[in-house]
Formats: C-alpha cells, sequence, structure tokens
C-alpha cells in the first residue's frame, strides 16, 4: 500500500496521505493519547453549487436553493431505516453539515472505530431516496428554516452578504426557503447525488489515535468506484468587484442592536500557499486594525459603542471572499464611521512594523492551540484541502509573512467604496 | 511523536488561605490552563454584585491599567488566552476566571510561561486598577451599561431563552429562579463604593480552587504556594447545598408571546434526585433514553416518526435535580408535540425500553463521558462538579456505575419524576406563516 508521511517534527504533528484509484484521497492525522476519534467523509458541494455541467453533458443544470443541505439530511436515510440507529447502537455520534463550499458527515467514537468508520463509509455511498420521506423532510427542514429565521445573529451575517453581493448564491441561506425547498424531489436529488458524490469529489480524513494502515486498508476495500471522473464545471453568476448595496437593515427582536459590516474582496485567482498567505495577511491586518490591543478598540469599548462580543473573519474562497466583523452596538453607523476614520488614516500614516510582528507571533500561538482540538483539525483540513493546500503548510506561511506583503493587501483589501454595514434592530 | 501516555488524574497539590490547589497532569496539549473558581450561594441581593465585578476586575490591573494593556501582554505571550466571568451550577454562582497559554515545549525563548500567566492571573484578581481607594469609575458605568445588554439581550437566542424562563418559572421562589447576570434593577443600583466593598469581602472569604491543567514541576508549586501566602483571607463562608426535595401540586403553564416564526415548547420537571444519591445513575440513563440524541424516545417519535420538530432533547441540571425538555416546532403544534412527548416519558415509566435503546443510551453516555477528557476545560468542570456535588467519581467509575444500572432502576427512577411547569414561547399573532 503506497502512502506519504508528511511530518512536522518541531510541532510533534504529522499526517498520512492515500490516495485510492477512483482519485479520492484519505487523510490521518493521529493525535498520540487522544480518546477520541473523528472520522469525516466529505464532498466539495456546498450550497453555492445551485448550477453546472454534469459530466458528459453540454446543458447547465440549475438546482433549487438548499438542495445540497436536503440531500445531506436525506443521506442519513437508508433502505433498511435510518443509519443513524446504526452509529447509535455502536454508541457514537454521527452528524453533518452543509456549508457553503463542502458537506460533511462525520462521526466521533470513543470504541469499535472501525465498526464506525464501516457504516460512514457505505452510508456515503448509498444514497436510499423515496418520494414520502422527501416530503417528510420537508417538514423537518421548514422547522430548521424557521429557527435560522428566529435568529438575529444569524440573519445579520447573511444580510451582509446580500448587500456585498449581487448575484453570487452566497448570499443565500444555505437551507434555501420554504418555497425553494418545495420544488425538491427525488429525482433532483439523485441528479445532485450523482454529480457531486464521485470519490474524485470527495475527502476522507481522520483523526485520532489509530492505526493509519488499516484505515488505508478499510478505504481500499470499501470505496466502490475506482474509475475517475471528469470536472464538474461550476457555474456561477457574474460578479462584479462592486458591492450590492452599502446599507441593510432588518426589524427583529432585539434589545440591543446587532451589525455586521465588511469588504468585498475579488482577489480570487490565488494558488496553493498564495491562499494562506493572503487569508493570513487580511486577518492580521483586521487585528491590527481594530484587534483588543488596538487604539481602534479601546476608542470603541471605552465609549459605549462596542462590547465583548465584537468579533472579526475572513473569508476566502475559489468564487468569493469578504471579511466580516461586528457585534452588539447601541449605534452602529458611528462605528462605521470611526473605521472608516482609522482606515484613512492608517493608509496615511502607514502601519506599525512592531504590531504586525507582535500579532504575527500571537497569531501563530493561536494557531498551535487549535491543534488541541480533532474538530478543529479536521474542519481546517478540510476546507483547504478543497483549495490545494494543507493546513499544516500555515506554519511555513507564518514563518515567511513579511511586513511589505502586509502593507499591499492592507491597501487592496480595505477599500472603502467595498464596504458594506447590516444592521438588525428592533422596530 | 509524544508516546508517553500519562493518565490524567485530579491530584490536590495543597491549600493555602482557603484556596484548594489542584493539578491534572497532561502532556497531550499544546496549552497548559489555569482556572481558578470562586464559589458563592446564589442569593438576590448579591447576585448581579457578583456578575458584575469580574467584569471591572478583566479591565485593568496593577501594571497593566488598561485593556490594551492586558491585550498587548497576552499578544506577547504567544497569544495566550485570558477572559473571566460567572456561572450557575445549581445554587450556586461561580465566578471564573481563565487563562491559558502555549507549553514551554513550543515557544522558542527560555521564559517560563507558568509562571507569568499565574503572576497575571494574581494581579487581576487580587491588584485591580483602582482610583482614590475604588475601582476606576468609568470602568464600573461601562461594565453596568455592558451587563445590561446582556441581560435585554437574553430574548435573542430564542433556544436558550426558553429554557432558562422555563426554569425560572419553574423555580421562581427558590435561588435557582435567579438570573446569573442579576436585572436591570440590580444592576442601576449598584454603585462604585458598594461594589469595590462586595468585591472586597467576597474576594477575602469565598471558598476558592484553583485547577492547573499541564505538567508543573516542584519549582512552580512552591511559587503557587508563595504567592498565595501573600494574600489575605479569612475563613471561607460555608456554602448551602441546592434545594432538590420540592413536592408538585400542580402543574403549572406559562406562554410568552414574541415576533417569532417558531414556537418553543419547553417542559420543566423535578427528578427529586440528588447528585450523591444512588439513583443519580440511573437518571442519566433515563434522561439518555428520553431525549439524550438520535436514538431516544424524543428524537425518534417527535421529530423522525411525527415530523414535528427540527431539535428536541431533554437535558438534566443535576445540581439542582431539574430536567428540561426542549423542542422548536409549528405554533399550531403545540397539544400534538406535548402529547406525544408525555407519551414517551409514560413508556419509560412503564418500562417500555428495548434491548437497542437501552444499550444505544448507555454506549451513548459512555462515549460522551470519555470524549471530555479531550478537552482541558470539560476535565476541569468534571472534577469541579465532583467537588460541589461531594461526590468522587472519575470518568471511569462514573461509566462503571452507569453500565450497572437497570429497567427497574430506570422504572424505580421514572417514578420520583414529576412535570412541574409547562413553558410555550409563541408568535404574537398565533397565526401559522407557513
Amino acid at each position: 500500500m503506497n502512502f506519504d508521511t508528511i511530518e512536522y517534527k518541531k510541532y510533534n504533528e504529522l499526517f498520512y496521505r492515500y490516495e485510492h484509484p477512483s482519485g479520492l484521497n484519505c487523510i490521518v492525522i493521529p493525535k498520540k493519547g487522544y480518546y477520541k476519534k473523528y472520522a469525516t467523509f466529505s464532498t466539495q458541494y456546498g450550497s453555492v453549487d445551485n448550477e453546472f455541467i454534469i459530466p458528459g453533458e453540454n446543458e447547465p443544470t440549475k438546482v433549487p436553493d438548499g438542495i445540497a443541505h436536503f440531500l445531506e439530511h436525506k443521506l442519513f436515510e437508508q433502505k433498511d431505516g435510518s443509519v443513524m440507529d446504526k452509529f447509535a447502537a455502536l454508541g457514537s455520534k454521527p452528524n453533518a453539515f452543509t456549508s457553503f463550499n463542502q458537506t460533511v458527515y462525520l462521526f466521533s467514537c470513543t470504541d469499535l472505530f472501525h465498526e464506525n468508520f464501516k457504516l460512514l463509509l457505505n452510508f456515503v455511498q448509498n444514497p436510499y431516496i423515496t418520494d414520502e420521506s422527501v416530503e417528510r423532510e420537508k417538514k423537518i427542514i421548514g422547522q430548521e428554516i424557521n429557527m435560522y429565521r428566529d435568529d438575529p445573529g444569524w440573519r445579520v451575517n447573511f444580510n451582509l452578504l446580500k448587500a456585498i453581493y449581487k448575484n453570487h448564491p452566497v448570499r443565500y441561506d444555505i437551507a434555501g426557503t420554504i418555497e425553494s425547498i418545495s420544488e425538491i424531489t427525488k429525482e433532483t436529488l439523485y441528479q445532485c447525488y450523482k454529480t457531486f458524490y464521485h470519490p474524485s469529489n470527495m475527502l476522507i480524513t481522520v483523526v485520532g489515535d489509530v492505526d493509519h494502515i488499516k484505515v488505508f486498508e478499510q478505504v481500499e476495500n470499501c470505496i466502490q468506484t475506482s474509475e475517475k471522473a471528469s470536472e464538474i464545471k461550476r457555474i456561477f453568476p457574474n460578479e462584479s468587484t462592486d458591492i450590492n448595496k452599502s446599507y441593510i437593515e432588518q426589524n427583529m427582536p432585539v434589545s440591543t442592536p446587532i451589525f455586521y459590516m465588511g469588504f468585498k474582496d475579488s482577489n480570487l485567482d490565488l494558488e496553493g500557499a498564495e491562499i494562506l498567505r493572503y487569508e493570513l495577511a487580511t486577518k492580521l491586518l483586521l487585528s491590527m486594525l481594530m484587534g483588543k490591543s488596538s487604539r481602534l478598540y479601546e476608542e470603541l469599548y471605552d465609549k459605549g459603542l462596542i462590547n465583548s462580543s465584537f468579533e472579526m473573519d475572513f473569508s476566502l474562497e475559489k468564487s468569493y471572499a469578504y471579511s466580516m466583523f461586528g457585534g452588539e452596538s447601541v449605534n452602529p453607523e458611528e462605528v462605521q464611521d470611526r473605521i472608516t476614520k482609522e482606515i484613512k488614516l492608517l493608509k496615511k500614516q502607514g502601519l506599525d512594523e512592531d504590531t504586525f510582528k507582535r500579532l504575527l507571533n500571537a497569531s501563530k500561538g493561536r494557531f498551535l492551540r487549535q491543534l488541541n482540538s480533532l474538530e478543529n483539525i479536521s474542519r481546517s483540513f478540510i476546507n483547504l484541502y478543497f483549495k490545494g493546500v494543507t493546513m499544516f503548510d500555515y506554519l511555513e506561511v507564518y514563518d515567511k509573512m513579511k511586513f511589505d506583503y502586509i502593507t499591499d493587501v492592507f491597501d487592496s483589501h480595505f477599500d472603502i467604496k467595498r464596504m458594506a454595514l447590516s444592521v438588525v434592530k428592533q422596530k | 511523536m509524544i508516546d508517553t501516555h500519562v493518565e490524567e488524574k485530579l491530584c490536590r497539590l495543597f491549600e493555602k488561605n482557603g484556596i484548594e490547589v489542584y493539578n491534572i497532569n497532561s502532556n497531550r496539549f499544546k496549552t497548559n490552563t489555569i482556572n481558578i473558581f470562586f464559589q458563592d450561594n446564589l442569593n438576590k441581593d448579591t447576585v448581579a454584585l457578583n456578575a458584575l465585578f469580574p467584569s471591572v476586575l478583566r479591565r485593568g490591573c496593577k501594571g497593566l491599567p488598561t485593556i490594551k494593556d492586558i491585550n498587548l501582554y497576552l499578544e506577547k505571550l504567544y497569544g495566550a488566552v485570558f477572559d473571566c466571568g460567572i456561572v450557575k451550577k445549581g445554587e450556586r454562582q461561580i465566578i471564573h476566571f481563565y487563562f491559558e497559554y502555549i507549553s514551554d515545549k513550543y515557544t522558542n525563548d527560555s521564559q517560563r510561561n507558568f509562571e507569568k500567566a499565574f503572576e497575571f492571573l494574581m494581579n487581576i484578581i487580587f491588584r485591580p486598577e483602582l482610583k482614590d481607594g475604588s475601582f476606576n469609575e468609568q470602568y464600573v458605568q461601562q461594565e453596568k451599561n455592558n451587563l445590561k445588554m446582556i441581560v435585554e439581550g437574553r430574548t435573542n437566542d430564542k433556544i436558550q431563552y426558553s429554557m432558562e424562563r422555563c426554569y425560572e418559572l419553574m423555580c421562581k421562589e427558590e435561588p435557582f429562579g435567579l438570573y446569573e447576570y442579576g436585572t436591570v434593577e440590580q444592576i442601576d443600583e449598584i454603585t462604585n463604593e458598594k461594589l469595590y466593598e462586595h468585591y472586597k469581602k467576597k474576594i477575602a472569604s469565598l471558598p476558592a480552587e484553583i485547577f492547573i491543567t499541564g505538567e508543573i514541576d516542584e519549582k512552580e508549586v512552591a511559587f503557587i504556594k508563595e504567592k498565595l501566602s501573600l494574600v489575605e483571607r479569612s475563613i471561607p463562608q460555608k456554602l448551602n447545598s441546592s434545594i432538590i426535595l420540592k413536592c408538585v401540586k400542580d402543574v403549572r403553564e406559562y406562554e410568552d408571546k414574541m415576533d417569532v416564526n417558531q414556537a418553543k415548547l419547553c417542559m420543566g420537571l423535578r427528578t427529586h434526585v440528588q447528585p450523591a444519591d444512588n439513583d443519580y445513575y440511573a437518571l442519566l440513563v433515563f434522561n439518555g433514553l428520553l431525549g439524550g440524541g438520535m436514538h431516544s424516545k424524543l428524537f425518534q417519535n417527535v421529530r423522525e416518526k411525527a415530523g414535528l420538530a427540527y431539535y428536541v432533547y431533554s437535558g438534566l441540571e443535576k445540581f439542582k435535580g431539574l430536567m428540561v425538555i426542549a423542542s422548536g416546532i409549528d405554533i399550531n403544534n403545540k397539544d400534538t408535540a406535548q402529547e406525544i412527548i408525555m407519551k414517551q416519558l409514560e413508556e419509560l415509566r412503564s418500562g417500555n425500553i428495548t434491548e437497542y435503546e437501552y444499550e444505544a443510551t448507555l454506549k451513548s453516555i459512555k462515549t460522551g463521558i470519555m470524549s471530555l477528557k479531550d478537552s482541558q476545560l470539560y476535565v476541569v468542570d468534571f472534577y469541579l462538579s465532583q467537588l460541589i456535588n461531594g461526590t468522587h467519581d472519575t470518568m471511569e467509575t462514573l461509566v462503571e456505575k452507569i453500565n450497572r444500572v437497570t429497567v427497574d432502576d430506570i422504572i424505580k427512577v421514572a417514578d420520583k419524576i414529576q412535570l412541574d411547569t409547562v413553558y410555550f414561547l409563541t408568535s404574537n399573532t398565533q397565526e401559522s406563516n407557513k
């Protein structure tokens, strides 16, 4: 059996990589001494993939919003009942989640790893969908959609994406709407399954104290396809570099307004470690500008304009990228005004190199901290793998990060014309 | 790879000035943690004061007078993480200080991070930033506003809020019914002077525990002893136990209305089981069977068969002997959902438990308990709970005792459990918005 071993001695970390003839990759990240074993089977298929050309066809296929998430729910149903029951009989916890770009099936267990792993490999490869079960699932997902409609944190987030994006499907809820899921049928679900659940579009990760060779052997024996598939062409609508609108507001029962704001980024042609470099630079800049040790944070906090709920992040995918920051505030417009002024000032004054060095070091420490958690390792690994990099590549990116580069990214990302504000407040 | 696998256990190091010091030795993690807990009775006169003072302490201490100074310090210490706040466990309000830092193995220099971390926490707790013999007035005012925002913002998370509200209504005549952050009125009444006096009294007299995770050596133990000997403390005050045995006369029903799309049905039950009782292990299994996962009766019947809910589960408040059944449903489905839920309770009372349900529940609880070991914070929380309850289980003994629970034990415990309160959070319009 052929596999690669990639080692990071200084940090006591390594991973093993095996490629199945179908193109499926399996990654084992051993964590000696951990009790839990955490395995995932994921496909590069999320809520944004609503228009595509099926390999072998010429015409594009357009599907209802929320279908990737709907399919995630339906895969748990098997011919002989729900696969959840089988996992439960083994004492493990199965789960799944759908994001913009991936659908991930997983379980965590402390015992009987290989029995659980077999279940995971089997159920993801064997859909069993009936008309009747599709109709019942519409009721359950309808409740899930209503739950998120009542969550102001969720709403303020998606409203910001609606403000930033004019056409890109990242602006729609992952679960779709009650109307869009009403159009979903058994046939469309199978069609999406056949397109996106080919092993060459998928990844397996196992994190925990396991025997990697046994894991790879099991994958070799359980994967039912050995042919590689041709590439799926994903179609995204044209999206200009401008934002859709600069302000969006929704009224909901909240006591203090909640706001998120962010910048649209159109730097989408990055490859390999460049992606990590750009992402890290943007995150460092967010910290330099408004992290807890910045003068802006201190000022906003002292004026009572933000509280400890204030947070920030940056997302970079193949077809979209944006930063996002916010929390609760009695006056979101004033926060926006102060942030705008600070950006203009820093563009004139220049950034501070010592602050950059200190935050780079702190950020690396916090990255290492993430390596305590099997779930975090797995999630980062999956997210980056489909972009062609591994999470451990960060370690080199940290060591090579330069101040000049940071300055360039500051000029390009923090463009006031591409900033939008989303607010949820009481009527 | 680190191959030396050390079994992590709670090890009591010493007691100094009424502060118990424990170590949980481990070398699996990239970081170490220090947790300091001060425990108090939940009481309407002090609940808001206790909630407020940690957030004022977080603003500045000797040598690091502002948030900015504190964060610069943490950033220089390889992005160490510090926070503090309060939690409610039964009828105790616990003030928690937390510090997590990269283990010396993974840093490039020879600085001893443990000592820096410990010294920092000592300064935060015992040497706050003062002005004219009291807290910084500006900090007190700002943190009062922030605390009021937390209290007023409770309704934002409807799932959490509906469960808390159910417990609150159920225990409105008991200390447990207090919201751990207090009320807006209580916060408004706090003055700087009153807060500072309260802080001084509490920090000097509340029973306290320190839990350190990671490897520490003799030199570090001596360092802790020396630092704690400098702290002025009186004999720790005695704490009350939670009231657990309370007879239910009638089921009480409450309803709140809000601008929501989905209704929340929460049912509060009294178990009459104390954590130190033998019945406690059977109660854990009962809860697992009823609503502790995908195999449970609630999930199978309310969600999978009836399609009424996306989420439905039951959970225990073990310190107070309470149980809550929570679900998110269509506003028109209250009666149907309640009926199916009550039916599941009845099934358990009559011992209608399949071999599969029984086995899956035991295994799922075992997986849950053993999984705690992979998080330093969960391990600390597990042992803190043991101390609060006066029990002496390790994760292994807990699993053993759960494995011995029989169907008869479950029926016996089911007989003790009584429905007390039904809480329904529903839409203003009372119309379905399908």
